[in-house]
């Protein structure tokens, strides 16, 4: 998995420093496990030696365990810390997100994302955002609990009733990234997509005045429906 | 009766002996309460083990039709209520109600009626959660968050379902805990100080002082769950004073708690068992019991560790971490002090050794796992992907089935007064190691790498997960048939296992001391308690005893 956001790249270093902390401790613990179980397999008659680890040993033990805590801690605060930063919008961004992040609202909603864009535009599943630019998700939901994940972009949130989440990101290229909702939410939850579009600043204009205008026009085709009685 | 010259002692009216079932059945004695709960847990086992190959085999290919969305939710929910309240607490706790009055000298339990209403409490939630033909099953999932499980959501009454059966078992595991506080505080025999205990029943004590915290809290939660569905409640609605997270609070609590149990009570037993098959007293006694308190209270403290990706702060989600990384201290002292204690030894790599063993492996793993979830920015990639059910596999399944089976291997002389046999164990245990590796190993590569969500009952193609899974469908199958052996092993061996002295490995502790089975009453003396391995000092004694040394004979117990 390939980041492409300043703050999922963080994310991802500390993700393997975690990789290579569990595989440390798993290689300690069964390697000495094995060792122990081949070197001291006993012969009938042998005599199992005296002593044990003393009152020393344990809080050396103890002691060197606390440490290594204490620096898996440092570590992940440092890059926890990083990935929630608010970075700033880059020179190829958006102009107008310049000072502030672009504020998209996501509902999460059973079983379909809604995305709210500033300019009062929507769109269901589909996430167009202008690449290089910062954007805030605000995360909200009509329903149940839902958790909204675009691992290669943003860490994973919840959306909870009730609540507001949020998620920043800037995604670093154009392209398509696939994200899935990781939270049970009954029935279609295994369906419950999602595809966040990177596209330039132009192209995000355009999109959601586009899209603006066809809910506009949708809208006045239903109300002119109705008002020619053509629905009840 | 014919007359007869001797002076014979008649009862009128005595009844006759009752058939055995009944006898078990209406019996208060620990003994009894103990082997049904054991038993009743082992069954549930096997079926939560029908229900895991259900769902990995929906799981096998992409978007596969095999189950209904709806079928595999049901699944996914009876599974994870299976597993959990009618499996591996169960089995812990049944461990603890028979072995801890034997090991502490005692002729029963402190309030035996109190254990049996326990036990019949957990029977009663199992039959609510399998009465499903009666109701729909729940649909809520492992933990069946709130507001999923609310009326609004799901309107059928599998979630009440769900909640009568936890809470009526929960209930159950509290007095048994009970019972076994009072027992553990009351009733240790002459000079069994706290100091002297076994670590078994030291690991019984702090489980449940445990489950009376975490117990108390999920009947809570449930409480309000049911007010919520029934009786217009609003505790988990968001607005008007509810809300959502209340729910993940406490029944995280809880799971947290119950997995801190789980393990406890796993390295309680391998800490019992790994010193008698090296021969060897346990290095760092009291660390490894000091550590098992430090894990149930820093343990179950670290709950948000489960809600790192949730609208809380992020000093939260920092005191989440500190808590879960400092477990690494308790754990790793155990661990370490686990494997010094063979260091050194004589190892006899017995049944019971080879499986304390496969936990320590497959628990160290799951825990390594833990802490990389346990790291806050991680957490926000790993949180609800598979790498999560691979990580908790390995700890449970290292904890309940690896170490709840060498408990078994290891006290199946004591609860049978036979032994299970050698071959079909190491067949067992070799089988079950390479299912765990070959079913959990994939989902840390498909959730770490591809992040694969959980609960999930299909994943699409194309997301390159595809042979992760299709692995991890077989491995869980060559799982379930090394398991399917030792519970086959545990049936056999009940009629035609090798007959069991009273002291079968050469253990140190008091249950050693009774008869295989035990007598009703336990102890016909109540030997007096000098040191923390008693049986070595009555074995000692025999050995060094001035008179001659007479062959006791088979039904009496050896006196020193």
């Amino acid at each position: 998995m390939t980041p492409h956001s300043p703050g999922a790249d963080q994310i991802d270093t500390l993700y393997w420093i975690g990789f290579v902390v569990a595989a440390v401790l798993i290689v300690a613990v069964n390697g000495a496990l094995i060792y122990a179980l081949r070197r001291y397999r006993g012969e009938r008659g042998a005599q199992p030696e005296e002593g044990g680890a003393g009152r020393r040993t344990q809080v050396r033990i103890g002691g060197a365990l606390a440490i290594f805590a204490a620096a898996i801690f440092v570590l992940s605060v440092i890059y926890t810390d990083k990935a929630q930063e608010t970075p700033a919008t880059g020179p190829t961004g958006l102009a107008a997100a310049d000072s502030e992040p672009l504020q998209i609202e996501a509902t999460g909603q059973q079983w379909l994302w809604r995305y709210d864009y500033p300019n009062e535009a929507f769109s269901y599943y589909k996430l167009v955002v202008p690449v290089d630019t910062t954007v805030e998700l605000d995360l909200v939901s009509t329903d149940v609990i839902h958790t909204w994940d675009v691992p290669e972009l943003a860490p994973k949130r919840d959306a909870v009733p009730g609540k507001v989440n949020h998620v920043v990101f800037r995604a670093d290229e154009e392209g398509v990234f696939d994200g899935q909702t990781a939270t049970f939410s009954g029935q279609a939850y295994a369906a419950m997509r999602t595809e966040v579009q990177v596209v330039s600043p132009e192209a995000y204009e355009a999109f959601v005045e586009r899209q603006k205008s066809d809910i506009q026009a949708a809208q006045d085709r239903v109300v002119g429906l109705i008002e020619e009685g053509d629905v009840p | 009766m014919s007359a007869s010259a001797r002076p014979e002692v008649v009862i009128d009216g005595y009844p006759r002996s009752r058939p055995r079932w009944l006898e078990i059945a209406t019996s208060a004695d620990h003994k009894d309460v103990g082997r049904v709960m054991i038993g009743a847990s082992l069954g549930f086992l096997f079926i939560a083990l029908v229900e895991l190959l259900l769902m990995r085999l929906q799981l096998a290919v992409p978007e596969n039709t095999l189950l209904t969305p709806v079928t595999f939710n049901r699944m996914l929910s009876l599974y994870g209520a299976t597993a959990i309240f009618l499996f591996a607490i169960p089995l812990a706790l049944g461990l603890f109600y028979y072995l801890v009055p034997l090991q502490i000298g005692a002729r029963g339990t402190a309030l035996p009626r109190l254990g049996q209403v326990g036990l019949w409490l957990y029977l009663a939630g199992a039959t609510v959660l399998y009465s499903g033909f009666l109701f729909t099953p729940s649909e809520a999932g492992v933990n069946p968050l709130a507001p999923l499980s609310e009326l609004a959501f799901l309107p059928n009454n599998g979630v009440d379902a769900w909640a009568a059966a936890t809470g009526l078992a929960t209930l159950g595991f509290v007095f048994v805990s009970i019972d076994l506080i009072a027992t553990l505080r009351g009733l240790r025999a002459p000079g069994m100080a706290w100091r002297r205990l076994p670590v078994f029943s030291w690991a019984a004590a702090i489980s449940s002082w445990l489950m009376l915290a975490i117990g108390a809290v999920m009947l809570a939660a449930i409480a309000m769950l049911l007010i919520d569905r029934n009786l217009d409640g609003i505790f988990f609605a968001d607005g008007s004073g509810g809300a959502p997270l209340l729910w993940e609070h406490l029944s995280w609590i809880f799971f947290t708690g119950a997995y801190m149990l789980i393990l406890i009570t796993a390295l309680g037993a391998i800490a019992e068992i790994v010193p008698v098959f090296s021969r060897r007293p346990l290095a760092g006694r009291s660390t490894v019991i000091a550590s098992l308190a430090a894990i149930a209270a820093i343990g179950t403290l670290a709950w948000m560790q489960n809600m790192l990706t949730s609208p809380i702060g992020l000093g939260w989600m920092y005191y989440a971490m500190v808590m879960s990384l400092a477990l690494i201290v308790p754990f790793g002292l155990v661990l370490f002090n686990l494997i010094a204690t063979m260091v050194g030894g004589t190892l006899q790599l017995r049944a019971p050794l080879l499986f304390a063993a496969g936990a320590i492996s497959a628990i160290s793993i799951g825990l390594a796992s833990e802490v990389s979830h346990s790291m806050v920015a991680v957490a926000w990639r790993l949180h609800n992907t598979v790498d999560a059910t691979a990580a908790t596999h390995f700890a449970l399944v290292g904890g309940s089935v690896f170490g709840g089976f060498a408990a078994l291997y290891y006290w199946y002389p004591k609860l049978t007064g036979r032994t299970m046999g050698e071959t079909l164990a190491r067949i067992s245990f070799w089988t079950m190691a390479i299912g765990t590796l070959l079913a959990f190993v994939p989902l840390f590569l498909a959730g770490g790498d591809q992040g694969q969500v959980v609960d999930a009952y299909k994943f699409f193609s194309g997301t390159g997960v595809s042979a992760d899974n299709l692995i991890a469908t077989i491995g869980a199958f060559v799982l379930a048939a090394g398991i399917l052996l030792t519970l086959v092993n545990a049936i056999l061996s009940r009629t035609s296992g090798a007959r069991a002295g009273h002291d079968q490995w050469g253990g140190d502790s008091l249950e050693w001391f009774t008869l295989s089975p035990p007598e009703p009453h336990n102890f016909d003396v109540l030997p007096d308690v000098r040191s923390e391995r008693p049986m070595r000092d009555i074995r000692e004694a025999i050995a060094h005893s001035t008179s001659p040394a007479e062959p006791a004979p088979r039904e009496t117990q050896p006196v020193a």
